[in-house]
């Protein structure tokens, strides 16, 4: 009998990122912005992306990955509005991780895309330690949540490249103050653009669109 | 809860590299895991040791390591991040070093003190996020460590030596 260490060195996430970075590559060569919606379940991620798709389909070449423990309703909502849409089913999992989408990328025609919209498990939690290969990185929630839903999830706000508060005309109903959920953020990530919406106003959606497709301009 | 599917790369890695080198049985592994991951290490261990019910690696010692956020600031700044006063904070002086190179001191500790480590990391999170700012100047800093999650060895034994 005897005994030996073995030095492994293998870093789990590490393995996600490097598919992640090819699949970022695999989306710069087409010049196709990838953007990575997560979110809290029942915050509204469904509905800012049809909103953003109906704004902006006569202008831009859009595709979905829709993830989710069973995603086919969500995808169908996508269909509705003529955008090519795969599919993501997780199946146990929590999140989608960057083998799902190259899985989902291949079947997106990439050369005829402009902006890729990727709706992320509704979960606060275990989306952060997985890439995608995304150029940006979105969270959204609602005041439904409550308002110390930001602090029980820093890390997603912390590495997050624009925070969504959604259903804010609910704040009074629920008791809830955005104006705390806002400097929440602000104190984890002071440099995130933080955008209030509801899909009651108008005006608040266009912001919404409009970081999108400030996106879209600066590729 | 994604810790089955991380249970299931880990266990794949271990045989993988157990079986490269004639192992008979894995002893024990040793798993550093940064703090700002959102893994448990409890509940890591528990879905390896049910993966690992038959094989070479039933019944070994599953050893998790704690490392602490490093963060990167544009005054300047390269270095760990900890909240104050913190336990494994042992003195304000080497705040700049990268104690998680060598990790034996902590990784030592954490050895007996698993249970409760992993407590730690749970309910500190939000206090570790909270010192990811510059401990120089105050600023959001970048974080270069703290998230990654690594094997990084495991003890075997072979039957000889061919």
């Amino acid at each position: 009998m005897l005994m030996h260490v073995i030095n492994v060195g293998h870093d789990v996430f590490k393995a996600n990122d490097k598919i992640a970075d090819k699949n970022r590559k695999n989306l710069d060569r087409h010049g196709v912005l990838a953007v990575n919606i997560m979110g809290a379940i029942g915050s509204g991620k469904t509905t800012l992306i049809e909103e953003a798709i109906k704004a902006l389909k006569d202008k831009y070449r859009i595709a979905v990955i829709a993830g989710d423990v069973i995603a086919e309703m969500d995808a169908s909502r996508f269909r509705k509005l003529d955008v090519p849409t795969v599919p993501a089913n997780t199946g146990k999992e929590c999140h989608l991780d960057a083998k799902l989408v190259e899985k989902a990328l291949k079947e997106i025609n990439l050369k005829n895309t402009d902006l890729l919209i990727i709706e992320n498990v509704g979960n606060l939690i275990c989306p952060v330690d997985f890439k995608l290969g995304e150029h940006l990185r979105i969270v959204a929630v609602s005041v439904t949540e409550g308002d110390d839903i930001i602090l029980k999830h820093p890390m997603i706000f912390k590495t997050a490249e624009l925070a969504v508060i959604n259903k804010v005309d609910l704040a009074a109903a629920v008791d809830v103050d955005p104006e705390k959920m806002v400097s929440d953020i602000q104190a984890l990530n002071p440099e995130v653009p933080i955008l209030l919406t509801s899909k009651h106003s108008r005006e608040s959606l266009d912001v919404w669109v409009g970081a999108i497709e400030a996106g879209l301009e600066s590729r | 809860m994604h810790e089955y599917s991380i249970a299931c790369e880990i266990f794949e890695q271990v045989i993988a590299t157990a079986k490269a080198h004639r192992a008979s049985e894995v002893k024990s592994l040793t798993l550093v895991m940064g703090r700002l991951t959102h893994t448990n290490p409890e509940q890591l261990k528990f879905c390896f040791e049910v993966l690992a019910e038959g094989s070479i690696a039933e019944g070994a010692e599953f050893i998790v390591e704690m490392l602490s956020p490093s963060v990167e600031c544009e005054c300047g700044y390269q270095g760990r991040a900890e909240p104050p006063g913190h336990p494994t904070d042992q003195s304000g002086e080497d705040i700049g070093e990268d104690r998680s190179e060598n990790g034996n001191e902590s990784g030592a500790r954490n050895r007996n003190e698993s249970g409760a480590e992993a407590e730690l990391h749970q309910s500190e999170l939000l206090e570790y996020v909270a010192a990811l700012n510059c401990p120089t100047c105050g600023k959001a800093a970048r974080i270069t460590g703290g998230q990654e999650l690594i094997i990084k060895t495991i003890d075997i034994e072979t039957e000889d030596e061919s």
